[in-house]
């Protein structure tokens, strides 16, 4: 059975849409930037092409698109009433913008007044953002899986935007403090606190309710954001020192969590009452299998050390996450958020006298599908490049153009919105 | 699919969304009250309880009764007030 959405709560169309149609573009300027810096990039996490693409995918790409849903869906799905939408967006959207770009700055010419810019505006931001929808979160007298993933989901950005914070100052000041530990703390936090758990909060709901398969099971859906927590306190338990043997254990064991949310979800798929495979069922199964991969690409690494001692091992691990994982799922999701949101504000304006666009003229089905077999193109040359540096230009540009394809799906939708928006005033102008 | 016979007369219009994705069933309910006559009746089937149609219904004169059954069926039947 499908969940009740309350769409009278939901915000102005254009506070989740300003966070949607920036989103792409940080893929784009990430896939550039690996044209331009081409192998070297891939040779090891710590170059700063790498750093700045990574953040250019998390705190560009990511980070404005899951700002976004959030924004959305905590009103409609968790009954949660967000202070001020259009004011916080309006705030958060354009800063977000600037410490994103202060940080890749930051990272491609080694500058420390950026990092401490870019450390200061990320702090402001996400703590003004993280209050405002903790806030919502800890009012709705909503209740169930979706709201404890969310509710940890955001404990899961505010502690990775602290380590963050921390992590620049430590590059723009010197400290004493672990930096290679307390990045793998944050990119835990990132990753699994903020990123995965979100995902899965929001699956959840939509992927019965746009997928038409069974609901997720109570004791998967609630025991992944507590096992997922539960992992991460004890992968942060490094900071204090940990044997390199345990420390493998904890990860795996994450990885293992993040599996069975993957399995959970395809089980699911599997068993949807209409077996035609849309655009975003494919992106999902695409972001699902890569999560199995990277517990698969896990267990080898745990047996086979000489493969984890390689720089790129991280390289492939992150290529997985990134553009396997996240990106595909945030793509699928947006092919799916946008229309539906269209049509409904559209319904809401024209009443019983004129039929909006349907879903799929919104953004033409075909459209969206060969723009996903660009992505996976680009997906498959981002993981073959890295252990083929030959590929890695070729690969950023695939993958650029996979997000400027995007880029131009979603702003055609909004072109649908506005002029039936605007024939629908022209009409009631001349009814007048 | 499980569910009792839903048994539609000549004047009932019977759209079965279940199946559907959203906002499908919403959108062939809207295109069939642009045309349900005086003493017609639509019938819709869904997994969930539609506010969006609700609040439709309500700001254009439509009346409707909600039955739950066992399968988690919302069984809505629709006519002009």
């Amino acid at each position: 059975m499908h969940p009740n959405l309350s769409f009278e709560q939901a915000p102005p169309i254009g506070v989740p849409y300003r966070f949607f149609l920036t989103a792409p573009w940080f893929g784009v300027a990430a896939g550039l930037l690996l044209a331009v810096f081409g192998g070297e990039m891939l040779a090891s996490r710590w170059t700063p092409g790498t750093l700045a693409a990574t953040h250019l995918l998390v705190a560009g790409f990511m980070l404005q698109a899951m700002c976004g849903a959030l924004m959305q869906f905590v009103p409609v799905a968790a009954g949660g009433n967000i202070w001020r939408p259009t004011w916080v967006a309006g705030a958060v959207h354009p800063l977000l913008i600037v410490a994103v770009s202060l940080l890749v700055a930051a990272f491609l010419s080694m500058h420390p007044p950026l990092f401490i810019a870019a450390a200061h505006v990320f702090l402001v931001t996400l703590a003004f953002f993280g209050v405002v929808v903790s806030l919502a979160l800890w009012r709705t007298p909503a209740r169930g899986a979706t709201i404890m993933a969310l509710r940890i989901a955001l404990l899961g950005l505010l502690v990775t935007m602290g380590l963050g914070v921390t992590l620049a100052t430590g590059l723009a000041r010197g400290s004493d403090l672990p930096l290679l530990t307390l990045t793998d703390v944050h990119v835990g936090w990132g990753l699994g606190g903020w990123a995965l758990m979100l995902l899965a909060g929001v699956s959840y709901f939509v992927v019965p309710m746009f997928q038409l398969t069974p609901a997720y099971p109570a004791w998967l859906a609630r025991g992944l954001p507590v096992m997922l927590l539960l992992g991460l306190l004890a992968w942060s338990a490094q900071l204090a020192g940990l044997g390199e043997n345990l420390r493998m254990g904890i990860l795996l064991f994450g990885l293992a969590v993040g599996s069975a949310f993957a399995v959970g979800t395809l089980y699911l798929q599997s068993r949807r009452r209409r077996k035609v495979s849309d655009t975003t069922l494919l992106f999902f199964r695409t972001a699902m299998l890569c999560l199995l991969a990277i517990f698969l690409s896990g267990l080898l690494f745990a047996v086979r050390p000489d493969f984890w001692n390689d720089p790129r091992a991280a390289i492939w691990i992150g290529m997985l996450a990134l553009v396997g994982v996240f990106v595909s799922a945030i793509q699928g999701m947006l092919y799916k958020i946008m229309p539906f949101l269209n049509w409904l504000h559209l319904q809401r304006l024209c009443g019983l006298n004129m039929l909006p666009p349907t879903m799929n003229q919104m953004i033409p089905e075909r459209a969206m599908r060969r723009q996903y077999y660009m992505h996976l193109l680009g997906l498959a040359l981002l993981l073959l490049a890295v252990w083929q540096p030959a590929l890695a230009r070729l690969a950023g540009l695939v993958f650029a153009i996979d997000c400027v394809w995007l880029g131009l799906n979603l702003l055609q939708a909004v072109r649908v919105y506005r002029r039936f928006k605007a024939e629908l005033e022209h009409k009631t102008a001349a009814a007048v | 699919m499980s569910g009792g016979p839903v048994n539609p007369t000549a004047s009932c219009v019977v759209i079965d969304g279940r199946e559907m994705q959203p906002p499908e069933p919403l959108e062939k309910a809207l295109a069939a009250l642009d045309t349900l006559p005086a003493d017609g009746e639509l019938l819709m089937l869904l997994y969930c309880h539609p506010n969006p149609l609700f609040n439709i219904l309500r700001n254009n004169g439509f009346v409707w009764q909600e039955d739950i059954r066992d399968d988690g069926t919302h069984e809505i039947r629709i006519r002009r007030a």
